[in-house]
């Protein structure tokens, strides 16, 4: 499915809502986020970009009902957040692999967690290594990879879930550069593949934008979502469009939002 | 090509030339050998050391036929020590590695029972060994319970910091599966401290094997320790040196099984163990053709 055919389609539904969500900690003496209002739509991908403490940690964690918000209310598919749920799967900075586990294991902990593996959650498993490009290292224990294999494998393990609401906490962060470059592309083709609902946290602005259908800009003391900017690039995109004009207008935009000049 | 060829002859060479490595290390290591035993043998004979206490190292050769093979009778006894000291490290190990979780998994009865800890772990546990025999009399059953004692520690210690120390990267990951708290328990938390639990029972084997000496040096009557104690109140030094020497091969191959345990049990923490499974895995599965 094309991205228009796919905004036409779902154009309405929002899947995550949230208004004025806060979150305080140490019984209020720190806010790490304030006032959050958004509507995420079905299928879309958003990045939330922002320096160190604008709580983009914490809106993502918010979302995935690992922690409780303080005020405001946050809806997932139309109910309120109460903990974490089937339908919302995360993916953080380190793969978490469990070392005893053969990649393939890994990629079926999701579903074991909850039932016992069936012949087909086991093919389905492959396939997603095969989506991810670790075909023949389905049978690998964590120490035999790579740190970018590794991610990879977290990678898939997240879309076993099956969830359509998928959240990424600077997923590539411990990478480097042209391995990060590489799983962002590949990242985006899985996205658009399987149609999921994305939230992306970086910090890093070209790779927000490049990813992304929205981008949240997020500023700290007090963590706030101080402008949404819309990335109305063309899909599939390519790495050449971040020296383009039209991208590094929109970098511009995200810095001046940032107060980053 | 010249290259190639030199590199191959080079390659040819190496085979044989580290074979003579290792003939001569193993050469050397005779050679001291020798040579420690053959200046203990003079020592002994030349009057330098006394022969009392020192027996010579051809007496103590005798004395390992006699009581192997002549005799025999060490065997009874080394079959009830090692039947002692299997039965308490299991016992131990298990008492130790439950508390442990139990009390590492669970908060509450960690901040209370923490001080308790810290005074046991203080207190030499070989110096209740007296208080356990009053209580449950001479015999396997006080003798046991030592060992458990000793073998206790290292396992609890060990397991209580394993499922401490379990990276919260991981526990968030299956709090956001929502995993339950006895799941998370079994699929993260204990096999995640299998390898610190295994360093200690590495150390409660060990200490398995002193705390057999020590209960049948309290309380003589069957079994390796009771035996050395026979022998050198008897003076048979060369006896006693025989059954010492005994426990040192017994020692080494606790040592060397525990290592092996190890690598079978923890086996991701070793490259070749990554390896053999992951081949089975493979094989496995391209037998069956399906996952």
């Amino acid at each position: 499915m094309t991205n228009t055919a796919k905004d036409k389609a779902d154009a309405a539904e929002v899947v995550v809502s949230g208004k004025g969500v806060g979150k305080t900690f140490a019984g209020g003496s720190v806010v790490a986020l304030e006032g959050a209002n958004f509507d995420i739509e079905r299928g879309k991908f958003i990045s939330l970009v922002g320096p160190s403490g604008c709580g983009k940690s914490t809106l993502l964690r918010l979302v995935a009902g690992l922690i409780d918000r303080s005020s405001g209310e946050l809806k997932v598919h139309g109910t309120s957040v109460k903990g974490p749920r089937q339908d919302i799967s995360m993916m953080f900075q380190k793969a978490t692999l469990l070392e005893w586990r053969t990649a393939i294991e890994n990629v079926l902990l999701p579903t074991e967690v909850h039932r016992k593996p069936t012949r087909d959650d086991r093919t389905r498993a492959l396939e997603l290594l095969g989506m991810v490009g670790l075909k023949d290292f389905a049978f690998s224990y964590p120490a035999q990879l790579s740190g970018g294999m590794q991610q990879r494998v977290a990678l898939a393990r997240l879309l076993q879930t099956g969830a359509d609401i998928l959240l990424l906490d600077e997923p590539f962060g411990a990478l480097d550069e042209f391995t990060r470059e590489h799983l962002n592309v590949e990242l985006m083709r899985i996205q658009a593949d399987v149609g999921a609902t994305t939230l992306f946290v970086t910090h890093n602005i070209s790779e927000a934008i490049f990813l992304a259908d929205e981008v949240f800009v997020m500023t700290s003391r007090p963590g706030r979502i101080a402008k949404v900017v819309d990335v109305n690039l063309p899909r599939p995109r390519t790495l050449k469009m971040q020296v383009e004009a039209e991208f590094n207008h929109l970098v511009e935009e995200v810095r001046e939002a940032l107060g980053a000049f | 090509m010249a290259v190639a060829e030199e590199i191959t002859e080079a390659g040819a060479a190496d085979a044989p030339r580290r074979g003579n490595v290792w003939r001569r290390r193993l050469l050397t290591h005779l050679a001291i050998f020798l040579a420690i035993v053959t200046l203990w043998e003079t020592g002994v004979r030349a009057g330098w050391l006394d022969e009392l206490f020192f027996p010579r190292p051809t007496d103590i050769l005798v004395s390992f036929w006699r009581i192997y093979i002549s005799q025999g009778n060490v065997w009874y006894h080394l079959y009830i020590s090692l039947g002692l000291v299997l039965a308490g490290f299991v016992g131990g190990s298990l008492l130790g590695v439950g508390l442990g979780a139990i009390v590492g998994f669970n908060p509450l009865m960690r901040r209370f029972l923490q001080p308790y800890v810290i005074v046991l772990e203080a207190t030499p546990r070989i110096a209740v060994a007296p208080l356990l025999i009053a209580i449950l009399g001479f015999g396997a059953q006080s003798k046991i319970s030592i060992i458990v004692l000793v073998c206790f520690f290292a396992p609890f210690i060990n397991t209580l910091s394993g499922v401490v120390n379990v990276s919260p990267e991981k526990l968030e990951l299956f709090r956001s599966l929502g995993v339950s708290k006895l799941q998370t328990l079994r699929k993260l938390v204990l096999p995640d401290a299998v390898p610190v639990i295994m360093a200690g029972e590495r150390l409660a084997m060990t200490a398995a094997l002193t705390g057999v000496l020590v209960a049948e040096f309290i309380q003589r009557d069957v079994g390796i320790g009771s035996l050395i104690l026979t022998y050198t109140r008897n003076l048979n030094m060369a006896s006693a040196f025989a059954c010492i020497f005994t426990l040192t091969i017994i020692g080494f191959a606790i040592f060397k099984g525990m290592e092996i345990a190890d690598k079978r049990i923890a086996f991701w923490n070793h490259e070749e163990g990554r390896e053999r499974l992951s081949a089975r895995r493979r094989r496995a599965f391209e037998a069956k053709g399906r996952a």
